[in-house]
């Protein structure tokens, strides 16, 4: 009795429509993520059959086993740090229903594959089928159509895996620490192969990145892209050495997959923790000593303890964390500019605020007892920044130190702190209206990376825009920092400090009154669908 | 603070006025005017679906209504919030609660966030927590807690700061009967000390032994309201119900496979 999983798909699409019937903000969200993704596609075709086009066998030997392999990379990455998986499907809804484990795993893969990003990476990769047809002939484009197809499917399979994994990790406490610094550990993989890459194209070697690619077009990351070139350049031999090598990937990846599905099938919920019984007052319990005991303090100490105790909202932490720690280091290992750490720096700094741009959607219909209260939006807002600044200060000013002093320009420590601090104030007073206006419902699933349809389209635009309004918005600084050369060093720190308080308080003076008006709106909108 | 000419109705603890409210193309609230007098048990009753939830998220100020208006103890909820929300306790059904904090905590932050003395939610909270029979020394977190459980909390939150008014959405529902009779014990000593409860039910029996006043909802709208012997009569509230709803009773002949 086989369910063939075009149900799956049907379901899926189905629950995409209904979402987003008589929801003009959601709508438009979405036709915009769609609009902003087919562009993405029709760029990256044009690109990729340009080469083709201009004859250019070699470049395309270097550029489509290259492009290929940052494009698994980022559906590797992208989910766990910014867009979060689909989950629409959610696993444990079909738990009771008389379904084999093979039709279960190969419907929600099937479904995952029908997708805004999905599609538009496939029809991106399509230019390498029209530049191997012109390099190769029918032939070599037809076997490219092929390691295409097998590309897209690995994608989805490892995204898949990976966040599955990950999430089944971030349920136990045991396995907890480990995926951090497994996380960590594979962001970190990153960073030999973009630091020869680096000091190829600095070096204009093309024959030191020629040889790179062409080793990693024998690897599942570069092979389903390379075969019609394969073809066209008369070596018929690799391209079922390939084929084996993606679809062994393909299936070691979806029997991984199956796997953890099976953990979050059963076990729904984390088995209930044993904690001792405190001697401490409840008050003292909830709010941390150093923070007043009213408002203010107790939706501070419900947020500390939220961004700790909510898988969705620790995986944001982590996630963080590893970006964190990879990139700055990357950067200095790398020897790259001085100013370019103050970049990288400013970037983290903008993506640990950004993580409060749904930030009444983490605890859905949760809100309503805030909302009872009568909490006013300028307490609500600046608590809630104060809980996620407990986390995220003090890794932000290691990594500013670290970065100053590793290569040798500990006198730019202060300032590199004052930047970062501007950054992070920067982004908060973007993220904070952002989060009134602009607020949507999780799924309520045992993952947390998983998106409703259509969601994760949301969150990375939003995520986004913010990222990129806070870092023109420090700009200034920067380029106030290029110009004043020494005398930066002195003042860089309070005039820093000063830059991102004064952002701050301005976003909260536009968020709050914006918060005050639409509490109960912004109650609908995040509890939506989560009853 | 008070201005005299906002206490127009000192009498009900809780008066909607025309409240109205549609979700796209469905009418949930089709205009209800209520009374609540002060002092009173008040039972709202009505089956699945027939807006029970949307009229009280709206006079507790959970839902903007599409019209009309809802005071309680005289302060307009939408014109007056801070006034209205602080003098009341709510009990919401089908929301979450921060249900990532342990009980206490959960109570020491709703305390707080009502601007109450740190040393009276401290004291307070510690009570409820033993009176509820939910254990004082406990670190279990909400998630954790069983249905009935989770209830109790809820209810410990709404009696918190010693509201006048309880407004409480379907309080009886998952409870154990041992719960029940210690929540129902409760609240009767509550109305005895002059507070005002309105709770919504479709279980009769808990009715009947509760309220003093009944008003029974049907597609978005009052049918039947009044002092539970006023809308008794001499029939059981289970008959008058089913009549006032217009229930389908069955002939015995469907689902003949089962």
């Amino acid at each position: 009795m086989a369910v063939s999983a075009r149900y799956f798909v049907r379901l899926k699409l189905r629950l995409l429509a209904n979402g987003l019937r008589g929801r003009t903000q959601r709508v438009t969200l979405f036709v915009i993520g769609a609009v902003m993704a087919a562009a993405a596609a029709v760029s990256g075709y044009a690109l990729f059959s340009v080469i083709g086009v201009l004859g250019e066998q070699r470049a395309a030997e270097v550029v489509f086993p290259l492009t290929g392999s940052a494009i698994v990379l980022g559906w590797l990455f992208l989910p766990l740090i910014i867009f979060g998986v689909d989950e629409s499907l959610d696993p444990a809804r079909f738990a009771l229903l008389p379904l084999r484990h093979v039709t279960l795993v190969r419907g929600l893969f099937a479904a995952s594959l029908v997708g805004v990003p999905a599609i538009a990476t496939f029809a991106a990769t399509l230019g390498m089928v029209h530049a191997a047809a012109t390099l190769g002939g029918f032939f070599a484009a037809t076997v490219e159509l092929v390691g295409l197809t097998g590309g897209i499917l690995l994608c989805a399979a490892l995204s898949r895996a990976v966040t599955s994994a990950f999430a089944t990790a971030l349920r136990s406490r045991r396995s907890r620490d480990l995926a951090t610094v497994a996380l960590a550990g594979s962001a970190a993989l990153l960073g030999p192969l973009q630091l020869g890459l680096r000091s190829a194209i600095e070096r204009a070697d093309w024959q030191g990145i020629g040889h790179v690619v062409d080793v990693l077009a024998w690897t599942p990351l570069g092979a389903p892209y390379s075969m019609g070139l394969d073809v066209a350049a008369g070596r018929l031999w690799a391209v079922p050495i390939k084929i084996v090598v993606v679809g062994a990937t393909i299936a070691l990846l979806l029997w991984w997959w199956s796997g953890s599905l099976e953990k979050a099938m059963l076990g729904a919920k984390s088995g209930s923790r044993e904690r001792a019984a405190s001697q401490r007052t409840p008050v003292d319990q909830l709010v941390p000593r150093w923070l007043p005991r009213n408002r203010f303090g107790a939706l501070a100490g419900r947020e500390m303890r939220y961004w700790w105790r909510e898988t969705r909202r620790r995986a944001t932490l982590i996630s963080f964390v590893a970006v964190a720690l990879f990139l700055p280091v990357l950067v200095a290992v790398s020897g790259g500019p001085a100013g370019a750490s103050g970049a990288v720096l400013v970037f983290v700094a903008a993506l640990a605020a950004v993580s409060l741009t749904n930030q009444f959607g983490f605890e859905g219909s949760a809100y309503a007892a805030n909302v009872v209260a009568g909490v006013p939006g300028r307490v609500e807002l600046a608590a809630r920044a104060t809980g996620l600044s407990v986390y995220v200060l003090p890794p932000l000013l290691v990594i500013s130190v670290v970065a100053s002093v590793v290569p040798g320009r500990g006198a730019a420590a202060p300032a590199l702190i004052g930047t970062v601090l501007a950054a992070y104030g920067v982004a908060l007073a973007v993220a904070m209206p952002i989060s009134v206006r602009a607020a949507y419902a999780l799924p309520d699933s045992t993952s947390p990376f998983a998106m409703s349809s259509g969601g994760g389209t949301a969150k990375g635009l939003l995520s986004f825009a913010a990222l990129i309004g806070a870092t023109i918005a420090t700009a200034p600084l920067q380029i106030g920092a290029w110009l004043l050369g020494d005398v930066w060093l002195w003042i860089g720190l309070p005039v820093g400090i000063a830059y991102g308080a004064g952002a701050f308080v301005l976003g909260l003076r536009i968020a709050a009154p914006m918060l005050d008006d639409r509490m109960p709106e912004l109650l609908a909108t995040v509890s939506a669908g989560s009853q | 603070m008070t201005v005299p000419e906002q206490r127009r109705s000192p009498d009900a603890a809780l008066a909607l006025r025309g409240l109205v409210k549609q979700f796209e193309a469905k009418v949930a609230v089709a205009g209800i005017d209520l009374d609540v007098p002060a002092g009173s048990f008040f039972g709202l009753l009505g089956p699945n679906g027939a807006g029970k939830t949307t009229t009280l998220s709206m006079a507790v100020g959970l839902l903007r209504p599409d019209l009309g208006q809802a005071r309680i103890l005289g302060y307009d909820v939408w014109a007056d919030p801070i006034a209205a929300k602080s003098r009341i306790g709510v009990l919401p059904d089908g929301v979450r609660l921060f249900d990532r904090l342990t009980g206490t905590e959960l109570l020491a932050y709703q305390g707080l966030l009502r601007g109450m003395d740190p040393t009276v939610v401290d004291r307070r909270s510690v009570e409820l927590m033993d009176v509820l029979q939910l254990g004082a020394g406990n670190r279990t977190l909400v998630v954790d807690y069983s249905a009935g459980m989770k209830k109790k909390i809820g209810l410990a939150c709404a009696l918190l700061h010693a509201p006048r008014l309880l407004v409480l959405d379907e309080p009886f529902e998952a409870v154990d009967p041992v719960s029940a009779a210690l929540i129902r014990g409760i609240l009767q000593r509550y109305v005895t000390g002059g507070g005002t409860v309105v709770f919504s039910s479709h279980v009769m029996t808990v009715v009947e032994r509760l309220c003093s006043h009944v008003a029974i909802m049907a597609d978005g709208r009052i049918r039947v309201r009044g002092t539970l012997d006023e809308v008794r009569g001499d029939r059981s509230l289970e008959d008058v119900f089913v009549e006032v709803v217009g229930g389908r009773t069955a002939t015995g002949s469907e689902l003949s496979w089962l």
